[in-house]
């Protein structure tokens, strides 16, 4: 007896909608705030925007960004201004996904996208260099690597990750989106959940 | 600082304080834990007022006002409120103001991280910007030298660099242009800032205004670790900071250690670390093979050729020259080696270019302060210290300038400190001593040595104390002069000086790194650790050291000299470039072809190196634990920050594997062992452990005492025939040498010499600038480039050593007291 | 080769002569150079540093802190036009505009004659008698754009316009950087430098006006 019983669980289960999915043929939509692999945008004209401050490198809790900057060539600049992210790596091993470097990025370069397929048989594909994390230079979409496994739209989603916090360090702030253009996409909208489209704090940005 | 007189009782906040009389109210607040924010300020530069962040709020009996801190000095009775409301608002306010036109590029910007004006906005700042204007733009960055970049955007115009360029290094060829907001920190119009001193402004800029190029965006200040070391460029010892990432020497800082570098350094001394990071650097052992080539190979094969080359072989037969770069715990280990274990003392750590050992370790010494007393004498019997002890220079101009010291010159061109002297003596190479000797009356009335009597018993009453009155400290500055005279001029006009003045001391300006650590660890001939001569010292090393050679060997040249007769089975070059290094390059080079075995500890591939048999690569002082003994006799700590290229080692690992090769024990396994026996074997070691060094890292332990005064056979100079010009060679701050070759940063800046000569007798020779004269000297005809040069003096002729253009090394000859240089006619 | 003419370089050293350091001599000698060519050039500052013992970016620093040196060319005649609020008030930009249309030259710039440099300056000073401009820092009061024209053809002229009404002046109008035309010779025992500034230990005689009581130390 105690064995129908035990297949009574089974049986029940078996006319209830399945939790599970066949994955890979079948994805499941994505949270709004998933926190996928990073990419590194451009600007509208093309431009890197990463200038290799690396406070990403700094403020990251797992240590596993590698920056390095350099001089701008002055005849052909990688990004405006004098400095470039001339070495730019992340280690995926040791990435927590907690996008305190989107945060900390003063040029949004760095942002997170959806996709999450990481798949690598060797240590030194998990560390992402620069020409992988980097977006195309004429899509603005990111590199599709031999691993990942794209549904249309997906690799739409790399931006729009609004920064919490405010230029003086008040709780109050609430911030005022200003994006910039990127490549491919113009002004994207902000995501859902904060502020919106419009200033809806007192507080400014810094003067640049 | 100032201990004398009574402290001042003033009000801080409502706690009493005591200042020190004529102390700065700024920096008594900081002594006394009060930290008043602050760019202008620098506690090494007088006070200018300029940026007016230390506003606060002092009463002085005429109700509170807002002062600047910077500017007051503490007097009884004075309140102050560096908490108030008023004072806040006004540092806020001031910050606001700096921060109208500084671009907020902080990302970009390598200060970013480290800069005060970061971090003085957030601790006493307004917090957010009301300025939403167009802030000024100029070009950024513009180059101000080859190495700094300037970019006036960021610039507070502090004065920070411009009076530093001014006041401290005398090099004012950065000012202030313009009023008012167009003001700007900039140089003349295509003419750079073309200073020694430069990267100290970097330094000492507030904000990223200046940037070094060497760290460019090269890193940010959190991914830099840092350790204390000393700088082995030159013989100074100059604290710094060694900041790394990664594995890698990013930047040297200057560190202000009081009796030493104050903070400054030159900058050789600041951009030479590009040459320990050198991808030419040494990496494996390199080993001529049956081919006649040097192929790379392992440590053991290349120990084992050493170790075979140096069994069996008389020690009379073995000469190790070089090693003045090396840390005391090296050296010991290789006199231990040499002395001990080969028994071999044909050892010199000078490549005759400098002084005798024994007689420069007996005279009395001086150290910098001393040298510096405020109102004292300095007499420069030596060479230029702006070319080759950069920040000994800084120094002594501060003595002059600031604090009313008497210089004298005794040298045969005019050196940079020329401007600040009372007196500058034109002494003709070689005749130093018969000026010397005219300047206490000595001789008769005729004009001596290129000097007039009197000139010189002017000079001689001021440095006597008959002119200025006694107790005024007199410091002889002693080094080689010109390379193109024997030592002997300048000892014995040393000892002339010695005799006459009382009480005067000595600050010996032997320039290489670590080369006073060297005689005072016996790398010399006829001494032994511990500044003793070889018969006085034995006893002690008896129990420690299996041998101690019986007679005084050779030094350098005479080592040279054996190696060309074939004397010299096995020669050994602990990081000697005897090719480059040695005045007499026909003497080097016949030297080196003349020895049997050539074992080469280098860290680069240099001419000597290449025509080396065994070659084992050494570690650079960024690789290296130890300590250096700086001119003073300043024992001071290097520290290790990175790794060596390859399979590099350190050199007293080296004499340690050599000596087990041939069956003894040093009895030293890492560089502490080194002073636990030097406390037993040398008495003047005895105070000095590491753990006191660890205590007194920054200002280093003094090592005294010596050995009685030796006197050299005088020197025989011939007269000065009218008809020739008396060669001068000197060096320059940047030359071909290995080190200064391989930093990017300063390889460009050596100059390309030609034999000058003083205007008037250029002018007679007929040639034009840049032409070219055939001139007969020791060597034989040489055809070479000539001009002018004012600094030079008449019947001279004068040559840099070590550089491109002519090269002085193929006009000396080592044994010629004097060179005179005769023009060929056409 | 040398940048001041043989009179110019006595004068100079004259100058020099008269402070306790070669470096007090600085702005003279700047005025001299500018009286010599109208403006300073970097020959100038080149050799009055070397003269002076300072080093070309100071006398370069120093010089550029004053409005009145110039180290661009300038006209022979260099018109300064207030729009400051009383002139602009009274209708000093309207001047301005006059002056820039008929001389056929922005502000700032100098015309292809190289006769005359507009400049629009802030107050000049001379609020009661606005519109005002200044040729040369001689003034021409309640100035409309008549009196800048019949400026304009007097100098053009070679005549002196100065009869229409600057003050202080004798009616005739240098060129610009001219200084005066009567050197003023300083008596030996009326020099500043008798003794080096860091040695005296009492006023210089020429400023002590009634015989000395305290002594300089309770100064």
């Amino acid at each position: 007896m105690g064995y129908f019983r035990g297949f009574a669980v089974t049986f029940r289960k078996l006319w209830e909608k399945r939790v599970t999915i066949p994955y890979p043929e079948q994805k499941r939509d994505k949270p709004e705030r998933l926190h996928g692999r990073h990419v590194l945008n451009r600007y509208e004209d093309g431009m890197e925007k990463c200038i290799g401050c690396e406070l990403c490198a700094g403020v990251c809790p797992a240590n596993c960004i590698y920056v390095r900057g350099a001089d701008n060539p002055p005849d052909d600049p990688v990004s405006p201004g004098e400095r470039f992210g001339f070495v730019y790596e992340i280690n995926y091993l040791r990435c927590i996904h907690c996008d305190l470097c989107v945060e900390a990025c003063p040029t949004e370069a760095i942002t997170e996208s959806k996709l999450f397929e990481f798949s690598f048989t060797n240590r030194s594909d998990a560390v992402y260099t620069k020409d992988e994390l980097m977006v195309d230079g004429e899509t603005g979409r990111p590199q599709q690597l031999p691993w990942e496994d794209w549904r249309d739209g997906e690799d739409t989603h790399t931006s729009g990750w609004m920064r919490a916090t405010s230029p003086s360090g008040s709780a109050a702030y609430v911030g005022k989106v200003s994006w910039s253009g990127e490549l491919g996409y113009g002004i994207r909208a902000p995501e859902q959940g904060r502020s919106g489209g419009e200033a809806n704090g007192d507080d400014e940005e810094e003067g640049s | 600082m100032n201990d004398v007189g009574q402290s001042v009782e003033i009000t801080v906040d409502g706690r009493t304080v005591l200042a020190n009389p004529g102390e700065l109210l700024i920096d008594a607040c900081e002594r006394t834990g009060t930290y008043i924010p602050r760019f202008c300020h620098h506690p090494r530069m007088r006070p200018v007022g300029m940026c007016r962040s230390c506003l606060v709020e002092v009463d002085t009996g005429r109700g509170p006002a807002l002062q600047a801190s910077c500017m007051l000095e503490c007097s009884p009775g004075m309140q102050v409120d560096t908490e108030s409301e008023r004072t806040r608002k006004a540092q806020a306010g001031v910050l606001e103001f700096l921060l109208v036109n500084h671009p907020l590029d902080c990302p970009v910007c390598d200060k970013g991280g480290e800069c005060p004006l970061q971090d003085q906005t957030m601790a006493f700042g307004p917090g957010e910007s009301r300025f939403v204007e167009e802030k000024r733009h100029f070009e950024k960055p513009i180059p101000v030298n080859d190495n700094v970049f300037l970019d006036r955007e960021r610039c507070i115009l502090c004065d920070r660099c411009t009076r530093f360029a001014d006041e401290v290094a005398g090099d004012a060829l950065i000012h202030f242009q313009g009023r008012g907001s167009d003001t700007e920190v900039n140089t003349f119009p295509d003419e750079p800032f073309s200073s020694y001193f430069s990267g100290n402004t970097v330094q000492v800029c507030p904000v990223g205004a200046l940037t070094a190029a060497p760290y460019r965006f090269k890193a940010r200040p959190w991914d830099l670790e840092e350790v204390e070391s000393t700088s082995v460029v030159d013989s100074v010892g100059s604290r710094i900071a060694v900041q790394s990432s990664r594995d890698c020497v990013l930047r040297f800082q200057g560190v202000d250690a009081d009796a030493v570098n104050w903070g400054w350094l030159c900058d050789k001394e600041r951009f030479i670390f590009e040459a320990y990071d050198h991808e030419d650097r040494l990496g494996t052992p390199l080993l001529r093979g049956d081919d006649g080539d040097l192929a790379p190979t392992g440590w053991g094969e290349a120990l084992a050729a050493a170790a075979a080359a140096l069994t069996d072989v008389d020690p009379d037969r073995i000469a190790v020259l070089g090693g003045a770069r090396l840390t005391n715990e090296s050296q010991y280990a290789w006199t231990k080696f040499a002395k001990g274990v080969l028994g071999t003392d044909h050892v010199d750590a000078q490549l005759g270019d400098g002084l005798p050992a024994d007689f420069v370790l007996g005279l009395p010494r001086a150290t910098i302060d001393e040298a510096c007393t405020p109102g004292g004498i300095i007499v420069l019997l030596g060479p230029d210290p702006k070319e080759e002890l950069g920040s000994l220079y800084l120094r002594l101009r501060h003595a002059v300038v600031h604090d009313g010291a008497t210089l004298i010159e005794l040298t045969p061109r005019a050196t940079g400190l020329t401007p600040f002297a009372d007196h500058s003596l034109r002494v003709r190479p070689g005749e130093a001593v018969d000026v010397v000797r005219a300047m206490f009356g000595e001789g008769g009335t005729a004009p001596i040595g290129g000097v007039t009597v009197e000139e010189a018993q002017a000079v001689g009453a001021i440095v006597s104390g008959a002119a200025v009155g006694q107790n005024r400290p007199v410091t002889v500055l002693l080094g080689r002069q010109s390379l193109a005279e024997a030592p002997g001029t300048v000892v014995d006009a040393a000892l002339v000086l010695h005799d006459w003045i009382a009480d005067v001391r000595f600050l010996s300006m032997l320039r290489r790194g670590n080369v006073h650590g060297a005689l005072d660890l016996g790398l010399a001939p006829g001494l032994l650790p511990g500044r003793v001569g070889l018969d006085e010292g034995r006893p002690r090393f008896a129990a420690a050291w299996p041998t101690t050679p019986a007679t005084k060997g050779r030094d350098a040249l005479e080592s040279l000299r054996a190696a060309a007769d074939g004397e010299v089975d096995v020669l050994v070059l602990l990081g000697a470039d005897v090719l480059t290094d040695v005045p007499d390059h026909d003497l080097a080079r016949r030297g080196l072809e003349g020895a049997g075995t050539v074992i080469a500890l280098d860290l680069f591939a240099t001419p000597t190196v290449a025509a080396a048999d065994v070659v084992l690569p050494a570690t650079a002082p960024t690789e290296t634990d130890g300590t250096v003994t700086n001119l003073e006799g300043r024992v001071s700590i290097v520290a290790r920050k990175v790794t060596p290229p390859g399979t590099a080692r350190p050199d007293w690992m080296i004499a340690v594997e050599l000596a087990r090769r041939l069956g003894a024990d040093l009895g030293i396994s890492s560089p502490d062992d080194v002073w636990a026996e030097l406390s037993v074997v040398s008495p003047i070691h005895a105070h000095i452990d590491p753990e006191a060094l660890a205590v007194q890292a920054r200002e280093g332990i003094l090592v005294s005492g010596g050995p009685a005064l030796v006197r050299p056979a005088p020197l025989e100079v011939p007269s000065h025939d009218k008809n020739s010009y008396r060669l001068v060679v000197t060096r320059s701050m940047y030359d071909c040498g290995v080190l200064t070759a391989h930093s990017r940063s300063l390889a460009g800046l050596a100059p390309v010499t030609r034999l000058a000569f003083e205007p008037t007798d250029f002018a007679a020779l007929g040639v034009a600038e840049g032409g070219r004269i055939e001139v007969r000297g020791p060597r034989g005809n040489i055809d070479v480039v000539v001009g002018p040069d004012s600094r030079v003096t008449k019947g001279t002729a004068h040559l840099l050593f070590n550089q491109r253009g002519v090269s002085a090394g193929d006009l000396i000859e080592a044994t010629a007291a004097v060179i005179d240089l005769t023009v060929v006619p056409v | 080769m040398s940048f001041f003419t043989e009179a110019n370089a006595r004068t100079a050293a004259e100058v020099i002569a008269r402070y306790p350091r070669p470096r007090s001599a600085v702005i003279p000698l700047l005025h001299l150079a500018q009286e010599q060519e109208g403006w300073v050039t970097r020959d100038a500052m080149v050799e009055i540093a070397e003269l002076t013992g300072a080093t070309p970016a100071e006398v370069l620093g120093t010089g550029s802190f004053y409005e009145m040196f110039r180290f661009h060319p300038v006209g022979r005649y260099v018109v300064n036009v207030c729009t400051n609020i009383s002139c602009q008030l009274l209708g000093g930009e309207e001047l301005l505009h006059h002056v820039e249309e008929s001389l056929e030259v922005h502000a700032g710039g100098t015309t292809a004659d190289g006769m005359f440099t507009v400049e629009e300056v802030e107050c000049v000073a001379a609020c009661t008698e606005a519109p005002c401009f200044t040729v040369n820092y001689r003034y021409f009061h309640r100035a409309d754009p008549d009196t800048f024209d019949a400026v304009v053809d007097d100098l053009r002229a070679g005549r002196s316009p100065l009869a229409r009404g600057a003050q202080g002046d004798d009616g005739n109008l240098p060129a610009h950087g001219t200084l005066g035309r009567l050197r003023q010779h300083i008596p030996d025992d009326r020099r500043a430098g008798v003794v080096p500034p860091e040695q005296a230990d009492q006023e210089p005689v020429w400023l002590r006006t009634a015989p000395s009581t305290t002594s300089a130390a309770d100064a």
